[in-house]
């Protein structure tokens, strides 16, 4: 192969779209050139800056909320395409105190929702410090496999609890192993997973009382929590909220062992 | 709408501007409602930031029709851009975090939008042909492109040479 073609294929290497043949032949070429090398490096060094300084917009909460009213309006006509008419006074009585109701439950969910998060911060913020140590250490596993049957008996045999394991390589998330982590002064069974070029790190502990499905960003990190099948999954990585809220919810689906 | 951040960042990088993204995500999202009996099974992430993308098409016609560029190859390149930055300028106000987001803002259209659906949404090609409306083989042209051009920018450029500057 020489250089014009390898360079498409950097390119496809570093998105992650080559197949097995073109993966070996990039990797081969790799090898014996350095000019190919540093084109590499400089993709990789330009797609790592611009996830980490290249922002990632968020939805205001404002248009949330609009989107959310639209939608209930949406489903409202779709279910009751007629609404009964009514005076026009009484109609102005009722969607005052449906405003006033909406905006006392609106009062309500959001002061318990901060008092949540703030609880839950913490922890968030220490799951993904260990996730960015982690990293750093080049994805420290203790136990790498990509066979659940036997990451599972590793972990239960040094924690007081079995965390279920999953492999969803088919869905192209791959297991690759686990870990013990000190997560919230407990010790936690930590399972790696990786989503194209992205590590994703699941934290896993018994269900405990109070913690509310959150989802937040720390330092450019995804944090994602959900509670499900008698424990509370809290997934920390690079990838998209979207993909990793998906991801947790996924696994705390109480499926069963496949 | 699960996909609202995913549809909110897109509008966001395709308008450059805050408000008139939450005008595009709104229609856009007026336009899904209606038609979410057409979405089966399919990835509902990609189908709402294909309405999303065409929304921002409409809205851009009536609001900023001269950001629209016919692709006939070279004219992306020519085109001029009305919001693009001056780099020296904005180079010796913002910090070197800022530069970065702010040459990918100055990207042209066509380019900025496969840039934005690969590295941020982390679309496949696949995908990201689908929602743009392109072959495959334009998509990889346009990213090679649009990666090429954060690579020679001259806001990295003016920054580097200010830091070196500042080391010496």
């Amino acid at each position: 192969m020489n250089c014009n073609e390898a360079a498409t294929l950097v390119a496809r290497y570093v998105d992650g779209e080559v197949d097995d043949l073109q993966r070996r032949t990039i990797e081969q070429h790799l090898r014996t050139c350095a000019n190919c090398v540093a084109e590499h490096q400089a993709a990789l060094a330009l797609r790592d800056r611009v996830r980490a300084e290249v922002p990632y917009h968020q939805a205001p909460p404002t248009l949330r909320e609009r989107v959310r009213a639209m939608a209930a309006e949406a489903a409202a006509a779709a279910g009751a395409p007629r609404p009964r008419p009514l005076r026009e006074r009484w109609r102005w009585l009722i969607s005052g105190a449906v405003a006033g109701c909406a905006a006392t439950i609106m009062a309500w969910t959001v002061g318990t929702t901060v008092l949540a998060w703030h609880t839950n911060e913490d922890v968030a913020a220490e799951a993904v410090a260990m996730h960015v140590r982690a990293t750093l250490n080049n994805h420290l596993i203790q136990v790498a496999s990509s066979d659940q049957h036997t990451v599972k008996p590793w972990l239960s045999a040094r924690l007081d609890y079995s965390p279920p394991v999953r492999d969803f390589s088919s869905d192209g998330f791959t297991l690759n192993g686990g870990r013990l982590d000190m997560l919230d002064k407990q010790r936690v069974a930590t399972l790696v997973y990786q989503y194209r070029l992205h590590m994703i790190d699941v934290f896993v502990r018994p269900e405990t009382a109070g913690a509310a499905p959150t989802l937040h960003t720390i330092r450019g990190f995804n944090v994602a929590h959900a509670t499900g099948a008698g424990m509370d999954w809290l997934a920390v990585s690079d990838v998209s909220a979207d993909v990793l809220k998906a991801f947790v919810e996924r696994l705390a689906r109480d499926e069963g062992a496949p | 709408m699960p996909h609202l951040d995913a549809g909110y960042n897109l509008a966001r990088w395709l308008t450059r501007n805050a408000s008139d993204a939450e005008d595009v995500v709104q229609d856009a999202c007026v336009r899904a409602l209606k038609y979410i009996g057409a979405l089966r099974d399919g990835d509902a992430r990609s189908w709402f930031l294909t309405i999303v993308r065409h929304a921002f098409y409409d809205w851009c016609k009536r609001n900023r029709p001269s950001e629209i560029v016919r692709d006939d190859g070279t004219a992306i390149d020519l085109a001029a851009d009305p919001m693009a930055i001056d780099p020296e300028q904005a180079a010796s106000r913002m910090s070197d975090s800022q530069v970065l987001a702010d040459a990918v803002a100055a990207l042209p259209l066509p380019y900025r939008e496969v840039l934005v659906l690969r590295e941020l949404e982390e679309l496949s090609y696949k995908e990201i042909a689908r929602v743009a409306d392109l072959p495959v083989g334009t998509v990889m042209s346009r990213l090679a492109r649009a990666r090429g051009l954060l690579q020679r920018s001259p806001l990295l450029h003016a920054i580097r040479g200010r830091t070196s500057e500042g080391d010496r």
